[in-house]
């Protein structure tokens, strides 16, 4: 019997009302107050110059966890307070508590940068009197000698910054919400990571109404499990490597690798088991179509394509017996992945655009309700803003920041500014957004992408390397905006909080550096992990940039046409093929994901999947889980949070605290 | 249209196989395969799009559809 064609528009449509937790009706309403705001500056700032501190003495800043501390403080001190906090002041207090504590670590550059133009390193390699001016005042000034941020040496490098920051604003605000109306609104893409991050906020919130619901019962257990599964595999390392020498990991950190044991009959295959089974909660999000392509195509990679047929017509011809899954990986990818991933995410590009044209062309005869694929109507009072609006933002945005490239390398030929800002970013950024919309991360990056640049505009000062790039990816922010939607929260309420904190965090955020490069010099011992790494660091930059003075580069050498067209045209074979035998486009998407990756990372995925799939399902009923998991999904991010900051500030007072011997 | 797409994805997809297996993967057939590729799944969307106009294919946002 002939399958029934299930259009794309239809399927897309369903799955997107999969993740509509409120199928689609909502309410939407400010989540900018004055309560929100003072609450997100004071718990930023109380928590910033911590987060600053222990980056430089630990490497990990520790702000993952700091939003749903505030967020949970916001709760209990609403509860208290006999008032409730609604799920949008909440959303909105996760975003801003981020952006405070987040904010020193935007000028760690300065700090670098004059650390760097003194080292031996970068006098060897001869940078250290190239470096420009606009990123850090020269060795011997006095704002670099006297550590002090706050030195009218430092006004052209922060002017610059700001500059640069004030035009990215106008740039990432539009781009993202220009890419979101063509994705969520018009193409209905169910951007399945999104309402872990809106149900969290809305489970929260129903704990200072008078009625709890099941959100907050299933949040709970969300954060218990994830209490007791962060213990035992962040916390029993981090507090018995305070006490011994080798810490004890319960389960091997990050994974248990077989690649050396499958290599028998699968040589150039890899398998490295993910231990992280926190996993399972996004394979309960995932689409299951996705997840299952996924990993039977990764499967059949490591155990057929790699082996059978790449191996044996020596196009994986590095590979050596003994490597282990760093070391296939490695040289697998610079035999043929790389250049195969390449052609993989371009073919994105072009089934998406094929997808959207069609129904950009029909917009003019067709009058759909907001909510429906296919439209460009927006719900009522979501606080939209106009596109044409949004339009010249960005062309003001891109246009003053290629005038600011220019100016910083006058040198530097400018059709490859223009290149990289009016082509390479929108097609990017698109691939991007709808990568996020189906599968919930970014496919790939194209790899060396300055150093090919570099090259070919035949450019050979030292400068071009410390200036910034208008090659850009607005297409992973697109996935806030669609919790915004979910949460119900106004687009307006969230662009004015965002604009009214920034200059209060670029003033706070300079003037916390500022008075923590006072404390000591970074590094120093007063800074442990400056003090091992930068050295390293350093060796590691000069490299870089005086790589291509011989035009030698073996990246740049692993990328091969004939490999890129491969990846390219099999994809879209692959999404051609699958057309037509009428069979869900979402499994052509897992499979192009899934060509060539590890299966041994995407098991507890796989795992989850199942579960929910046949069990969680027939147990609560299709509609029930899928409101479930999501929030079960952000209680076990709150609860692993918690416990990675409770155990990193347990281990890091126990290495301030000095023994002595008597 | 449907049949037509489906012939110029079949076309393009045996163009492909036969650019890898005959003419050692050189990547200006494997390009021009995707060109024809991109004109079948072009035709397969506007197929779609257009069949929605009719009134044949109008979605209601069944939760089955597009199910495993």
């Amino acid at each position: 019997m002939a399958r029934e064609r299930v259009s794309q528009a239809d399927e897309w449509q369903a799955w997107a009302q999969r993740y509509d937790i409120e199928g689609g009706i909502r309410t939407f309403e400010s989540g900018l107050t004055v309560k929100v705001f003072v609450g997100a500056l004071f718990v930023g700032l109380l928590m910033m110059p911590g987060s600053i501190y222990l980056s430089y003495v630990s490497g990990e800043s520790g702000a993952g966890a700091a939003p749903w501390v505030a967020v949970i403080l916001f709760t209990e001190l609403a509860r208290r307070s006999f008032t409730t906090a609604r799920r949008q002041e909440l959303y909105m207090l996760l975003g801003l508590t981020g952006a405070a504590v987040g904010s020193g670590l935007q000028y760690r550059n300065f700090i670098w940068y004059a650390y760097f133009i003194n080292t031996p390193q970068a006098a060897s390699y001869e940078i250290a009197d190239k470096i420009p001016a606009w990123i850090v005042p020269a060795g011997d000034s006095v704002g670099v000698l006297t550590r002090s941020l706050l030195h009218p040496d430092w006004f052209l490098p922060i002017a610059v910054y700001l500059a640069g920051k004030l035009l990215g604003t106008l740039r990432f605000v539009s781009g993202q919400y220009i890419l979101f109306r063509l994705t969520a609104d018009l193409e209905r893409l169910p951007y399945p990571m999104a309402p872990i991050s809106a149900q969290g906020a809305t489970a929260l919130a129903e704990t200072t109404g008078k009625e709890e619901t099941w959100r907050w019962r299933v949040f709970s257990i969300g954060s218990m499990a994830g209490l007791i599964w962060g213990f035992l595999y962040i916390g029993v390392p981090s507090l018995t490597g305070v006490m011994m020498s080798q810490p004890i990991q319960i389960l091997k950190i990050p994974w248990i690798d077989f690649t050396q044991s499958i290599e028998g009959f699968a040589p150039t295959g890899v398998f490295a088991f993910r231990t992280d089974f926190g996993q399972m909660l996004i394979g309960f999000v995932m689409p299951f179509p996705i997840i299952m392509t996924e990993f039977v195509t990764a499967m059949a990679s490591q155990f057929i394509l790699n082996p059978q047929i790449l191996y044996r017509f020596e196009i994986l011809h590095q590979w050596k017996p003994g490597l282990d899954v760093r070391g296939v990986g490695l040289y697998n990818g610079l035999d043929f992945w790389m250049s195969c991933n390449m052609g993989k995410s371009f073919s994105f590009a072009i089934i998406g655009m094929a997808a959207s044209i069609p129904m950009l062309f029909k917009l003019r005869k067709s009058k759909k309700r907001a909510g429906e694929r296919g439209s460009f109507a927006t719900p009522p009072n979501r606080g939209d803003f106009p596109i044409w609006l949004m339009g010249a933002m960005w062309l003001i945005g891109m246009g003053g920041f290629i005038w600011l490239i220019h100016w910083m390398v006058p040198n530097f030929p400018i059709s490859f500014l223009l290149g990289y800002a009016f082509l390479y970013t929108p097609i990017n950024s698109y691939i991007t957004a709808r990568t996020f919309g189906v599968l919930g991360r970014d496919l790939f990056e194209i790899p060396y992408l300055h150093e090919i640049t570099f090259i070919l505009s035949r450019y050979e000062e030292v400068d071009i390397w410390f200036a910034p790039l208008p090659d850009e990816d607005y297409g992973r922010g697109t996935q806030s905006w669609r919790v915004l939607e979910l949460t119900g929260t106004t687009f307006t309420s969230n662009l004015a909080g965002t604009l009214l904190i920034m200059p209060i965090l670029l003033v706070s955020g300079i003037v916390v550096l500022h008075f923590i490069w006072k404390i000591a010099p970074i590094p120093s011992a007063q800074y442990p992990f400056a003090q091992m790494m930068w050295p390293i660091n350093a060796t590691n930059e000069c490299l870089w940039k005086t790589s291509l003075r011989d035009g030698n580069s073996q990246m740049l050498q692993a990328i091969r046409g004939d490999y890129v067209a491969a990846g390219f045209t099999s994809s879209l074979a692959i999404y051609g093929i699958l057309w037509v035998f009428k069979l869900p486009s979402m499994w052509s998407y897992g499979i192009i994901g899934g060509l060539g990756a590890d299966p041994g990372s995407m098991v507890t995925r796989l795992l989850g999947a199942i579960i929910g799939r046949f069990y969680m399902i027939k147990r609560f009923g299709m509609r029930r889980w899928y409101m479930f998991n999501p929030v079960l999904a952000a209680g076990f991010a709150c609860g692993v949070g918690l416990i990675g900051m409770g155990t990193v500030a347990i281990a890091l007072v126990s290495k301030a605290v000095i023994v002595k011997p008597f | 249209m449907e049949k037509l797409a489906s012939l110029i994805i079949i076309i393009g997809t045996v163009l492909w196989l036969f650019s890898i297996i005959v003419l050692e993967a050189r990547w200006q057939w494997q390009m021009f395969s995707a060109l024809v590729l991109t004109v079948g799944i072009f035709c397969a969307h506007f197929w779609e799009e257009l069949r929605d106009t009719d009134g044949t294919g109008e979605s209601d946002g069944t939760e089955e559809s597009g199910d495993e």
